[in-house]
């Protein structure tokens, strides 16, 4: 027993260490959300890529959420190991930038894509989508054009969304229902309430009830039926298009200050943004380039509908009110 | 027996008492020092916005939903144990197996079983839709869907204890409750009940809490806020208000709740037990009595097993290409060393404390004795998350490297009071019954162990060990802040599938886990049963 013991921790203390890593070369932390960092994700094709050039090793530091990874630098503060967090969006920018733990970044993306001008000085805009509801053309061939339109049909028609408190894009959804209907955003999740079968802590949760057919809908992004058009060969998925508009998900990177690799930072997150670093983003995070990637982006993504109309909310006023709007939402749902 | 009496049976055993004393103070240490970081991290933060949260409709809310779901488990519990008891058929290892299962099977694999076959599209649904032209509507979501939920994980865990109790019941009193002809109930009554009653107070605290605490089905199931815990307030409060202060004093009230019910439990007077399964002396109880025994064993079947069958065959369906990945295989021996380890930890700490509870008669010592077993459901998950991430790092440790360890310690003392609860009953018994006996031989604690005590509950540390061993299969709560992306567990690598859209490679590894727990459930007790036996 003794010797198996012995054995199993010396198991246990190989995979800790497996990152042990060369010492001659410099190793750049990032702290990234789970998906991003797992094997289906863009964390590892970027990784291969950048440390061809960096001659450095890239160490992705995985937690359960892109808020998880702003929590962490948060405790750790200046003693943080993380030269760089990847993943955190529009909506928690604010708070981000209010710690005071990120640095500029110093670049000057001149050639991005995106809804909206981008003129952050601190985070970096790595790719977006806009949020929508997914129906399945099967069960749904019709559907709502609108939130209004969603609350007028029957009471048995039943959607899934994610809680603001723990995913992104429950928060985004919130936001989205501010940005369209401003003081009648209340009324509207009054509306929307019955319609909600359930509230997810994560989205992989409300969007597996939806594949499974608990639910007609589904809160996602424009861009996920490219994964099951591109995986699985399945075109029946599709986003439906609201008449308000659409508010986008945009996924940012920051560099911390405490960082003493700020250049080498800079160089990832160049790039993060680059050609060919964003090559890879579409089919792995089944989320939008943030360049024009002309022939390399898949022609999938170019047979999505779009929203016509992209919304938007400021920062300040998302950072100074957001907890109403959630208190407001919950509220609603009680 | 008054404490005076047992004084007088127990063998002096000084040096047990000791050693549970000194871990139960280690564990209650632990959780003291995962609170004070956290405390002293919240010095250094702003402020947090009030918080809004109406405590005391929470804690109503939580404890009539876990009451709830403590009455009705215990209620299905205790049937499907008596059920078991009486009948015999071939594969009835296999099924007890399967039903307990359930419990260590992470919540959430569950809940999506549970959905196949009760959701709207699921299988009840679409034969009821084919037979009789409508479906009978969606029962799985609410109040409703959680009790549903939590009934299934938790009664089949009762039952699986209920019934190592019946199994227990010593021939000779078997043979002169046949000899006297006694009715089912009587036999129920006269029988049956002394011998499980002493283990109930214990389950029912298990049971209570974790549907206290229960966090992926409340959220999955319960329809959404209206439907809250408290823990799920905490989580709230350190993710999104990254109010520290809040959850600190969040997590006391969650801490006080559950004390008051693990006291309540553990202040109850321990009943003897008799020990290890019988010859299998066979009395069946009348026809009609059997004929319940099999319509409630049916219901059973269909109630708790098609949801873990539908794990299984959405897995098959799904394709089993994750077998090709070498980072699943990775996945794999990660998650077989962690459980190994933390189960040996879980069962010495469960026998350490439950010796050492065993050997001493004064109440309070013994209440402060069973008192760690509960440490980990009565904090919540989050906060031990983050208390743990603070502790390492006050100690200079890089969470990475530490992550193994601490999901080790943490997983050793989720399955605690498990193991305790199986452990527990059959030490008492021993001290009870054979006190005197060992007392008047003089035997050394140690011969004890080796020569009484290992024999007699071989069997229950096997089981002890399998349920520890499944629980760290299913669980990773604790190092959601501590990942890298080379450590990776069995579920840790289904969440990230879900995650990424791959639902076919989450499906599999979910059905995987289910396998490698009912392996381990039906194997692991047989083998250390061996042991033992092998030894007497």
């Amino acid at each position: 027993m003794v010797t198996f013991t012995r054995l199993a921790l010396a198991v246990l203390a190989g995979l800790a260490s497996s990152a042990a890593l060369a010492q001659d070369k410099p190793t750049l932390t990032i702290y990234t959300y789970d998906g991003f960092a797992s094997e289906w994700g863009p964390g590892v094709p970027l990784k291969e890529g950048f440390e061809k050039t960096c001659g450095c090793t890239v160490n992705w530091v995985a937690a359960d959420s892109s808020i998880g990874t702003l929590r962490r630098v948060q405790l750790e503060g200046e003693t943080t190991e993380a030269d760089i967090i990847v993943g955190l969006d529009t909506a928690i920018a604010g708070e981000a930038r209010a710690t005071g733990l990120f640095a500029e970044h110093g670049l000057a993306l001149d050639n991005l894509v995106l809804p909206g001008q981008w003129t952050d000085a601190q985070f970096v805009p790595f790719d977006y989508s806009h949020f929508a509801f997914m129906h399945d053309t099967d069960s749904m061939p019709e559907p709502p054009t609108s939130f209004e339109e969603l609350i007028a049909l029957p009471e048995n028609v039943k959607i899934a969304i994610q809680d603001p408190r723990s995913a992104t894009p429950g928060l985004g959804l919130v936001l989205w229902v501010k940005a369209a209907y401003g003081d009648r955003a209340g009324e509207i999740w009054q509306g929307l309430a019955p319609h909600i079968l359930t509230v997810t802590r994560e989205w992989s949760e409300s969007y597996s009830l939806f594949l499974e057919g608990e639910v007609d809908m589904v809160l996602s992004y424009t861009t996920s039926p490219a994964y099951h058009i591109l995986e699985e060969d399945d075109e029946t998925i599709k986003a439906a298009l609201f008449e308000e508009g659409h508010l986008p998900q945009i996924e940012v990177a920051g560099i911390l200050k405490s960082s003493e690799q700020q250049d080498l930072a800079r160089d990832f997150l160049a790039y993060l943004t680059s050609q060919e670093g964003q090559a890879v983003i579409p089919t792995t995070n089944w989320m939008f380039p943030v360049v024009d990637l002309g022939g390399k982006l898949n022609p999938v993504f170019a047979t999505l509908p779009q929203p016509e109309k992209s919304l938007s909310l400021a920062e300040e006023e998302i950072a100074a009110d957001s907890r109403a709007w959630i208190a407001e939402m919950l509220a609603a749902m009680q | 027996m008054s404490p005076k009496a047992v004084r007088h049976i127990l063998p002096p055993r000084p040096w047990r008492v000791r050693a549970a004393a000194l871990l139960a103070a280690a564990v209650g240490l632990l959780i003291a020092a995962v609170l004070w970081a956290i405390v002293s991290a919240a010095a250094g933060q702003p402020a947090a916005a009030g918080s809004r949260l109406d405590i005391a409709h929470l804690v109503r809310m939580t404890a009539l939903q876990a009451g709830l779901t403590t009455v009705l488990s215990l209620a299905v519990g205790v049937a499907l144990a008596w059920c078991l008891n009486r009948l015999r058929f071939p594969g009835r290892g296999l099924v007890i197996g399967l039903f307990s299962a359930a419990i260590v099977t992470p919540g959430i694999v569950v809940a999506f079983g549970l959905l196949s076959v009760w959701g709207r599209n699921g299988w009840i649904n679409r034969t009821a839709e084919t037979l009789l032209g409508a479906p009978i509507g969606n029962i799985a979501f609410g109040l409703g869907g959680i009790l549903f939920a939590h009934v299934v994980l938790d009664a089949a865990f009762a039952a699986r204890v209920l019934l190592a109790r019946l199994d227990a019941v010593p021939d000779a009193r078997l043979k002169i409750g046949q000899s006297l002809g006694l009715g089912p109930f009587r036999r129920f009554a006269l029988i049956d009940w002394p011998a499980i009653s002493g283990a109930l107070p214990g389950l029912a605290a298990i049971i209570f809490l974790l549907a206290f605490t229960s966090f992926p089905i409340v959220l999955l199931l319960g329809g959404g806020p209206a439907n809250q815990t408290l823990e799920v307030a905490i989580y709230a409060a350190v993710r999104q208000d990254f109010d520290l202060n809040g959850a600190v004093l969040l997590a006391l009230v969650q801490i006080a709740a559950c004390s008051f019910v693990i006291l309540a439990a553990s202040a109850l007077p321990p009943v003897p037990t008799s020990l290890g399964p019988t010859a299998g002396q066979r009395w069946r109880d009348r026809p009609v009595a059997q004929l319940v025994q099999w319509l409630v064993l049916a219901v059973c079947l269909v109630g708790f097993l098609a949801p873990l069958l539908a794990v299984l065959a959405d897995g098959v369906s799904a394709g089993l290409s994750v077998l090709a990945q070498a980072n699943f295989w990775r996945a794999a021996a990660a998650s077989l060393v962690i459980g190994t380890l933390s189960a040996l930890l879980a069962v010495t700490l469960a026998l350490t404390l439950g010796m050492g509870r065993a050997a001493s008669s004064q109440p309070l010592l013994r209440t402060g004795l069973s008192l760690p077993v509960f440490a980990y459901l009565a904090v919540p998950a989050v906060v031990l998350s983050l208390g743990f991430f603070l502790l390492v790092r006050a100690l200079g440790v890089a969470p990475g490297s530490a992550a193994p360890y601490v999901v080790v310690i943490a997983n050793a003392l989720l399955s605690l009071p498990f193991a305790a609860a199986t452990l527990g009953p059959p030490i008492e018994a021993i001290a009870r019954t054979r006190g005197k006996l060992i007392r008047s031989l003089g035997i050394s604690g140690l011969r004890q162990f080796l020569a009484v005590e290992y024999p007699l509950i071989g069997r229950d540390i096997g089981i002890a060990l399998a349920l520890a061993f499944c629980f760290s299969l299913g669980d990773l709560g604790v190092i959601a802040l501590f990942g890298t992306q080379d450590f990776q567990t069995l579920p840790l690598m289904m969440y990230r599938a879900l995650g990424s859209y791959r639902s076919n490679d989450a499906a599999a590894i979910a059905a995987i886990l289910l396998v490698l727990t009912i392996v381990a459930f039906v194997g692991l007790p047989r083998l250390v049963e061996r042991l033992s036996n092998a030894r007497a």
